[in-house]
């Protein structure tokens, strides 16, 4: 039982009102200010990397209505001052006083590293584990997340433990925290509780007057009768608290000072030894060891619900709108409202969130579940035997499911403790599913990222010529979403896209960067550097050449490319966009400069990339075809205005089928079919790879169909015929002298193309023969082939080709692949 | 590029569209072209202007933005097919392509930045050398809501734009202010009565060589 309540304990949340902007006040820039529960928000972010076993770690801020910001963070125990009220007239042992005494100490040292300080420090938020050995400080980033104060209507920290430079308005020094600390002992010492019965401006009437005071301690004992107890007390102790008193906080210790007093000695060997803990008999749940954030994660999949548990705490209530409605509206504006409601007002009750229906679900499941050892030989089986079944299940089932979610979580998080080594597995898992838990490491570690602090040392703050351009589209980029319109958010994507353009002296700044560094950011906002490096490395995979200050010639390639795909995979379509002028420079630009992250909702996007993370250079342009084919009964029946018009304002596109289908065409292509002179190659060239300066510009803008290379041509014959057609275009006697096995002979000189029909080639059975198949326009006279396979388009045709180079290129394939007579 | 002519009969058959049989009534159709620096607020006028909203953070346009919008001035409808372009410098190389056959522009600068107005300028310059002799230039300056933190005086801008046989009015696409307003001045600047006037329209963007004389031509 014991066990199990200790369990109920280790999330909570706490809530409060973060203040409220009067009523139509612009900024200077004439947008409306950030509500500040989203600057809340974003400054409360960086609170979550704080892990150290003397503070509770933070897991997430909600904002709620009408400014209600909602902090959930670890629990543990019991507070003190619960502590005290529990055990009255059972006072703590000086030697359980010292213990807490350093380890809030050592917490305080945590924050002055991160530059951070308390501020509110009080008996409430330090909490100590039932058998009293670990202390934790708790709600200690308050201060830093409504930046001293300044977005709350509420003062921060409690007066009784204030310092006399605090009420005196200085904040932000570390030594104030030292002061409340030193008071709070102070209490715990002497068993009192300081001017219980005084008024708020009385106590700080008392705490200034300490400031005249040459000895606080003493003074605090003579008012509070226990003056025998100061004599009492340690000497070496009431050194240490002498000057954690000091009037002026220079003349007080730094938290490591505390630390290294000689008084602790006791504790830090105790602390050291680490005593066994008593076993009660029952192991700890298997989930209790996961990371926080990851039972968090899962506690919100299996229906956790922080806005329900407030409210039946009686923490939210709601009312009737129609009570909060205006009596008097003046002229000028500024209304009479009914009084607000007792539920508007600070209530900083710790409400406990429950993890014990999780931990029960989640105990069914083996431990290899748990703990997945990637290089037992039976984890392939095992994990096969899990989760396979599931797998069949679409995506948004499978992102909700909770033992599957769980089961991905701690697979992923063990695959990237190994990253780089487990580089491979991490790929093939990865082209099952991502967790979105952990989506921003993963990408990373898909993008071969590897963390070298080489972001720290890029100059982020340097004016520069881009810098306008980037204050104009910052405000403007993604900012539906809460992080990204924070002004952490704002001024995190300033850093990204100064250091990105500064990183790259032979690039520059286009519009449009800002939203694909977006979704870097929004995922790794905690980890600059990994979005940082993420974008550079994923720019050049996909993006090569786009950030070029003249980058007319790439976006051109590009959009060829896409155009004469569009025709090898939808081939009528194709055909009636050529025909209305509809050309890619009109919509897709925004589409491949971006890669969709400006035509897409960020939820859409973390989804197609995904997979595209897993393709290669050539994968953009399938999404591109796949949005066409989503839109394609549209498409066919609108002319060019309401096609543009489609365009402009992009209309729903189910993102599910839209990365299937663009997953399946881009496995049916065969890679030469993609090749642009632009792209990085992939591997080095073969002889009968299409050669980097083959196909030019003007050859891709008039030729309808892709080429192909001799190489795919070859690979399909050998390995795949049966997807192979192959069309000569040659004579009769030059076929009949040689040729490829089961190729089609249309001599070109004797077709005529003038209908656009298969059966006018009066070939029997063409159309059967094509059909599922590559089709291969051959001949060696390039132009016929072009007039073919653009024939060929016309018809409806799916997946034509020409072969690059012509017929003769084949002589030169070994083993031979040719039939001579 | 088989490309089938648009002009002209485009705006013959929506005349015969109209479902309520007025045929008499005149249709025309304009290319309009918004250009400007960037963030001055040209997608929020067009969005004001077309959908009557206004969204505090639209998003940066990309390449361009299509949308369209008819408007009755006494007996004519017309119909304005409204290219809104990037703003930023760089994504200046598409712009020709955009406003080479629009018989409207409007030129839009941010009354509460200097530069914005100098760029505007710029692009009047341009257009005068490089756009159609008989384009109707129109210069907006825009975010007039806030006008108490303004730098460029209305004088000037007025000043300038007669200087330059420009119609010029101050807008908000915030507030709506002279929105429909700048587009309705231009309707009626622009020439409607003689059936000519609508030869040359092609709402899609003049891009390469090739299909220009295509796009001119009339079956």
């Amino acid at each position: 039982m014991a066990s199990s309540k200790k369990v109920e304990t280790r999330l909570c949340a706490v809530t409060f009102f973060a203040k409220v902007h009067p009523g139509d006040v612009c900024g200077s820039n004439g947008l409306p200010l950030t509500p500040n529960s989203i600057a809340i928000l974003g400054r409360a972010q960086r609170l979550k990397e704080l892990k150290d076993e003397h503070l509770c770690q933070y897991l997430d801020v909600i904002r709620d209505k009408h400014e209600r910001t909602i902090v959930v963070s670890e629990y543990l125990g019991c507070s003190l001052e619960d502590h005290i009220q529990r055990s009255s007239g059972h006072h703590l042992e000086i030697n359980e006083i010292l213990r807490i005494f350093y380890q809030v100490a050592g917490g305080l040292n945590v924050l002055v590293k991160h530059k951070l300080v308390v501020h509110n420090l009080e008996p409430k938020h330090i909490l100590m584990e039932s058998d009293g050995s670990r202390i934790k400080l708790f709600n200690y980033g308050l201060h830093h997340m409504t930046k001293g104060g300044a977005y709350v209507p509420f003062p921060i920290g409690n007066i009784r433990y204030m310092s006399p430079e605090r009420l005196m308005g200085q904040n932000g020094n570390i030594k104030s925290d030292v002061w409340s600390l030193a008071m709070i002992m102070v209490e715990l010492i002497f068993h009192i509780e300081l001017w219980p019965k005084l008024k708020i401006s009385n106590v700080a009437r008392k705490i200034l007057a300490l400031g005249r005071s040459n000895n606080v301690i003493e003074k605090l004992a003579r008012e509070h009768q226990c003056y025998e107890a100061y004599l009492a007390m340690d000497k070496d102790l009431r050194d240490l608290l002498d000057r954690c008193l000091s009037v002026l906080p220079k003349q007080r210790p730094l938290p490591q000072e505390v630390m290294q007093h000689s008084c602790f000695q006791s504790v830090v060997e105790s602390l050291a030894r680490k005593e066994p803990k008593p076993d009660d008999g029952k192991p700890k749940p298997l989930l209790l060891h996961c990371p926080l954030s990851q039972i968090y994660h899962l506690w919100q999949l299996a229906g956790g619900d922080v806005q329900a548990e407030l409210k039946k705490e009686g923490l939210i209530r709601s009312e009737a709108p129609i009570l909060g409605l205006p009596q008097i509206v003046r002229l000028n504006g500024s209304s009479v409202c009914p009084k607000r409601s007792q539920s508007h007002l600070m209530d900083d009750r710790v409400v406990p969130l429950k993890l014990q229906p999780l931990i029960q679900r989640l105990s069914r499941l083996p431990a290899h579940i748990y703990f997945p050892l990637l290089h037992s030989p039976r984890f392939a089986p095992l994990q096969q035997q899990f989760a396979s079944e599931l797998q069949q299940l679409p995506l948004i089932i499978r992102e909700r499911d909770i033992e599957y979610q769980f089961h991905r979580v701690r697979l992923f998080a063990t695959l990237l403790q190994g990253y780089p080594h487990t580089a491979e597995l991490l790929q093939r898992e990865a082209s099952v599913d991502i967790p979105p838990l952990l989506r921003g490491p993963v990408w990373a570690a898909l993008l071969d990222v590897l963390p070298n602090c080489s972001y720290t040392k890029i100059d982020k703050f340097t004016a520069t010529s881009t810098d306008r351009q980037i204050e104009v589209d910052i405000p403007r980029c993604h900012q539906y979403d809460e992080l990204l319109s924070s002004p952490d958010g704002h001024r995190k994507l300033k850093r990204l896209l100064k250091a990105w353009v500064t990183a790259h002296p032979q690039y520059v700044y286009w519009q449009g960067l800002d939203s694909l560094t977006a979704p870097f950011l929004y995922l790794n906002f905690n980890n600059e550097e990994l979005a940082f490096l993420s974008l550079f490395k994923f720019i050049p995979k996909y993006l090569q050449w786009f950030f070029l200050k003249d980058n007319s010639a790439i976006i051109k390639e590009y959009l060829s490319k896409f155009s004469q795909l569009t025709a090898f995979h939808e081939p009528l379509l194709a055909q009636h966009l050529a025909s209305i002028s509809f050309i890619p420079e009109l919509f897709a630009i925004p589409w491949f400069l971006t890669m969709f992250s400006h035509v897409f909702p960020l939820h859409k996007i973390l989804h197609l990339w995904d997979k595209l993370m897993l393709g290669d250079s050539s994968y953009p342009l399938f999404i591109g075809i796949a949005i066409l084919k989503q839109l394609k009964t549209t498409l066919l029946n609108s002319g060019f205005n309401e096609c543009i018009l489609l365009f402009s304002d992009l209309p729903d596109i189910v993102m599910e089928n839209c990365v299937i289908e663009s997953q399946k065409m881009y496995e049916a292509t065969p890679k030469s079919i993609t090749h642009r002179q632009h792209a990085v190659p992939q591997q080095p060239l073969h002889p009968l790879d299409i050669g980097i300066g083959d196909v030019q510009l003007k050859h891709l803008q008039t030729e309808q169909c892709p080429r192909i290379s001799a190489k795919d041509v070859q690979h399909l014959l050998m390995h795949s015929s049966s997807e192979l057609a192959l069309i000569d275009l040659r004579g009769i006697l030059e076929y009949s002298h040689v040729h490829v096995p089961h190729s089609i002979n249309i001599p070109f000189a004797t077709v005529q193309l003038g209908e656009q029909r298969l059966d006018a080639l009066n070939v029997p059975q063409l159309e059967a023969q094509l059909r599922g198949r590559i089709v291969v326009c051959v001949s060696n006279i390039h132009q016929h082939a072009i007039e073919f396979s653009n024939f060929l388009v016309a018809c409806g045709v799916l997946r034509t080709c020409i072969l690059h180079k012509g017929f003769n290129v084949l002589h030169s394939i070994e083993p031979n692949i040719l039939i001579s007579n | 590029m088989a490309t089938t002519p648009r002009s002209g009969g485009a705006a013959g058959s929506g005349a015969a569209q109209r479902p309520n049989g007025t045929s008499q009534n005149k249709s025309c159709q304009f290319k309009l072209v918004l250009l400007g620096e960037s963030a001055v607020g040209k997608s929020s006028l067009v969005l004001r202007f077309v959908k009557g909203q206004f969204h505090e953070y639209q998003e940066s346009t990309i390449g361009a933005a299509f949308l369209t919008q008819t408007i009755c001035i006494e007996d004519t409808v017309v119909k304005f097919e409204i290219w809104d372009t990037a703003g930023q410098e760089r994504y200046h190389s598409l712009a020709p392509m955009y406003y080479r056959g629009a018989q409207a522009a409007i030129v839009v600068y941010d009354i509460q930045n200097q530069d914005s107005f100098q760029r505007a300028k710029t692009w009047v310059k341009e257009l005068h050398k490089q756009a159609s002799p008989n384009i109707v230039i129109a210069l907006a300056g825009n975010k007039a809501d806030l006008s108490n933190i303004r730098v460029v005086e209305f004088d000037e801008a007025k000043q300038y734009a007669e200087e330059n046989g420009l119609l010029f009015m101050e807008t908000s696409a915030k507030t709506g202010m002279n929105v429909n307003d700048i587009f309705l001045a231009i309707a009626k600047k622009l020439p409607k009565n003689d059936g000519a006037n609508n030869q040359g329209t092609s709402i899609r963007p003049n891009g390469n060589e090739t299909n220009r004389p295509t796009n001119n031509c009339c079956k």
